[in-house]
């Protein structure tokens, strides 16, 4: 009883709700906008959070991370830009469904099928991340140092584009997330005498730098495009095809919460996987990509299933699954919790509170999504050039806000440059970021190890738990070599078939 | 005006990935070479090797010049400048990205200077120049913005910033 009072002391307060609205309202905004991603909106906010409590703080990034899966939806269907890649599904059948005059079903389709995917993947969140984090408590550093090395290996594995790209910017990020003091012995590493990179390099001019600047790069590289009209008409989604749908968004929910919940795999494999799983039981298949409703549905479905299992292993493990869900972790760090079982254990109330707050967010999408349909014409058609210099602006003072330094401007430019570059080489940025995230935890847990068993090595192999994720750190390096030969092979056959004649 | 594409038939199947693994392969053998020995000390007495600052770094680095050889290889010998990855950008006039430099730099050398509101409203004015936007009164908005998004952050959320150089 004394719990249920503290969780709803902590959850009921004025500033929970407006974070949560706010954050949701930011996302769809940020989501319907070609150009500017959820992750940007997140990496942004998280310097506005500084004043704020952790529960509204963390609800805040959790709106907009919501809000912007669904709005990622909205360019897909109206203008053929998905607003994020895990939308780049929901174009297929969202565009044709606009052109044949049909938006409004489209984006109706696609807000009933992510919020009812957002409540499933909550759900899940709620059930699993207790459970696991129970489970965890019982690892000590050998079993978090094999942990984290099985998170390394899947996400660089599962990780879009070339996994050599993908390891080396993993190991880009280790490196940095070395930089500064060593924890141990107190001697300085690659600080180069700079009292600014003692304390490590900054979480937050390296997340603004690494995913807003360079959108803002390329935005002025590129040659300008000419601006397209979105409209949002046409008749809403009827009872009969809601019904016909909803087996589809139940089964691509429950494919976004099996694969959110292992690190790396991504929201856009998700709605992939989601879509086609529908369109092979569906009596409507030859359909499918010319404009069919359950085609939207099965998209955003498997997309959205994804946002609250994401954070299982972010809870209970204190593993982030993916980019976003590391900047939220960085939320917590910079208000002073660190997830994993031991929050579950010291911080029960609190954790409630979040996952009341989160399991609310998905009315508030509801309700904004249903609201503010018709006005999202209106947001896509804002030019880029007028919101890039605003988004510069955030990037700056969110940047100098951190230690009130242009030090940290310096380095969020920096890290621009590098994520510029990243996307010109075709290295992915979210190994990186996992690697800067893990890296400490990597190289404490690894110590803590040698230390608790007096420098034998035998330690790591200790037990069953230890076992159980070596076996799968194993598993995912060979998974990721089959990924390697199999994407190498997929073309040469492609080549010889074309050249037969 | 685009950025070339390589057809394959030559040496050199990726040049972009050669380039990479090449720029990556010189700063993982930097960093073990010169940095590593002269950047991160060593406590004098150490029980096991791995508990030094210098093994993950280490560690890091040669992995870092192990795949950065083999992302040389790769582009030696497999062509992926056909993939839809993103590298290949129609670039736009020198000029717009030029003014969008100028004003990124405004920001960092003069935002302590002039304060958010003014370092604000002068890289606003040049990213509007620099696209450029024709519409008269979204030059307004260069004014406008800064004020708003200062207020935001020092009024609304108590984020400290340097408001005015006075």
């Amino acid at each position: 009883m004394e719990i249920i009072s503290e969780v709803l002391q902590l959850f009921l307060h004025p500033e929970n709700f407006l974070a949560i609205a706010l954050g949701v309202v930011i996302g769809v905004v940020v989501g319907s906008i070609p150009g500017l991603t959820a992750t940007m909106a997140v990496a942004l906010a998280l310097p506005f959070t500084f004043s704020m409590e952790p529960i509204a703080a963390i609800l805040l990034l959790v709106g907009i991370y919501k809000g912007g899966m669904y709005g990622g939806s909205i360019t897909a269907i109206l203008i053929r830009t998905p607003g994020s890649p895990a939308s780049a599904c929901t174009l297929l059948d969202g565009y044709p469904m606009a052109q044949q005059g049909h938006a409004k079903k489209a984006l109706k389709m696609a807000l009933y099928s992510s919020v009812i995917a957002d409540f499933i993947s909550n759900i899940a969140l709620i059930f699993f991340a207790a459970y696991l984090a129970k489970i965890a408590l019982n690892f000590g550093a050998p079993e978090f140092f094999w942990l984290i090395c099985f998170s390394l290996t899947i996400i660089i594995s599962l990780a879009s584009g070339s996994m050599i790209k993908g390891l080396l910017a993993a190991l880009l990020g280790i490196l940095l997330s070395l930089v500064g003091l060593d924890e141990v012995f107190g001697s300085q590493r690659l600080t180069f005498g700079n009292y600014n990179l003692m304390d490590s390099i900054s979480f937050i001019p390296l997340l603004i730098g690494l995913f807003a600047i360079p959108e803002i790069v390329e935005f002025y590289r590129k040659k300008a495009l000419p601006h397209i009209k979105a409209k949002a008409s046409g008749a809403s989604v009827t009872l009969s095809e809601m019904k016909r749908s909803l087996k589809t968004i139940v089964r691509g929910s429950l494919i976004g919460v099996i694969i959110g919940a292992i690190p790396g795999t991504g929201a856009t494999a998700a709605a992939f996987i989601s879509y086609s799983d529908a369109r092979r039981r569906s009596p409507r298949r030859d359909n499918f990509g010319k404009g069919e409703v359950e085609g939207v549905a099965a998209s955003e479905a498997g997309n959205n299933g994804v946002a609250g299992a994401t954070m299982i292993p972010l809870l209970s493990l204190g593993i982030p699954g993916d980019v976003i869900t590391a900047i939220i972790l960085g939320a917590f760090m910079v208000h002073g919790l660190t997830p994993g079982p031991l929050l579950f254990q010291e911080n029960l109330p609190l954790i409630y509170a979040l996952f009341m707050g989160i399991m609310f967010s998905s009315l508030v999408l509801l309700v904004v999504g249903n609201g503010a349909i018709k006005y999202f014409s209106l947001i896509a058609d804002i030019p880029k050039e007028i919101l890039f210099p605003i988004v510069l602006m955030f990037c700056v003072y969110g940047a100098y806000a951190v230690n009130n330094d242009t030090f940290d401007v310096w380095l969020m430019l920096g890290f621009g440059v590098l994520g510029y570059v990243f996307n010109r080489a075709a290295i992915p940025a979210a190994p990186f970021l996992i690697g800067f995230i893990l890296g400490p935890m990597f190289e404490d847990n690894l110590r803590r190890s040698l230390l608790i068993g007096g420098n034998d090595l035998s330690i790591f192999v200790r037990g069953p738990i230890a076992w159980f994720f070596i076996a799968l750190t194993l598993g995912s390096i060979l998974l990721a070599l089959y990924r390697y030969v199999t994407a190498r092979r997929l073309p040469t056959q492609t080549d010889t078939s074309q050249e037969a004649p | 005006m685009s950025t070339p594409v390589h057809k394959r038939g030559g040496p050199i199947r990726d040049p972009g990935d050669v380039l990479a693994g090449v720029v990556l392969l010189i700063a993982s053998a930097i960093l073990l070479f010169h940095l590593i020995p002269n950047y991160i000390g060593e406590p004098p007495i150490l029980q096991n090797p791995m508990m030094s600052p210098r093994w993950l770094p280490r560690i890091v680095g040669w992995l870092l010049l192990g795949f950065s050889a083999l992302l040389i290889v790769q582009g030696l010998l497999v062509d992926n400048t056909d993939k839809e990855d993103g590298r290949r950008i129609e670039k736009g006039p020198r000029r717009r990205f030029a003014l969008m430099v100028v004003a990124l730099l405004v920001y960092v050398t003069l935002f302590e200077a002039l304060g958010a509101v003014i370092s604000g409203i002068l890289a606003t004015l040049i990213l509007f120049v620099a696209h450029p936007v024709r519409t008269w009164w979204v030059y307004g908005l260069a004014i406008v913005f800064p004020v708003v998004v200062t207020f935001l952050f020092v009024k609304v959320m108590n984020v400290p910033l340097p408001v005015m150089p006075f």
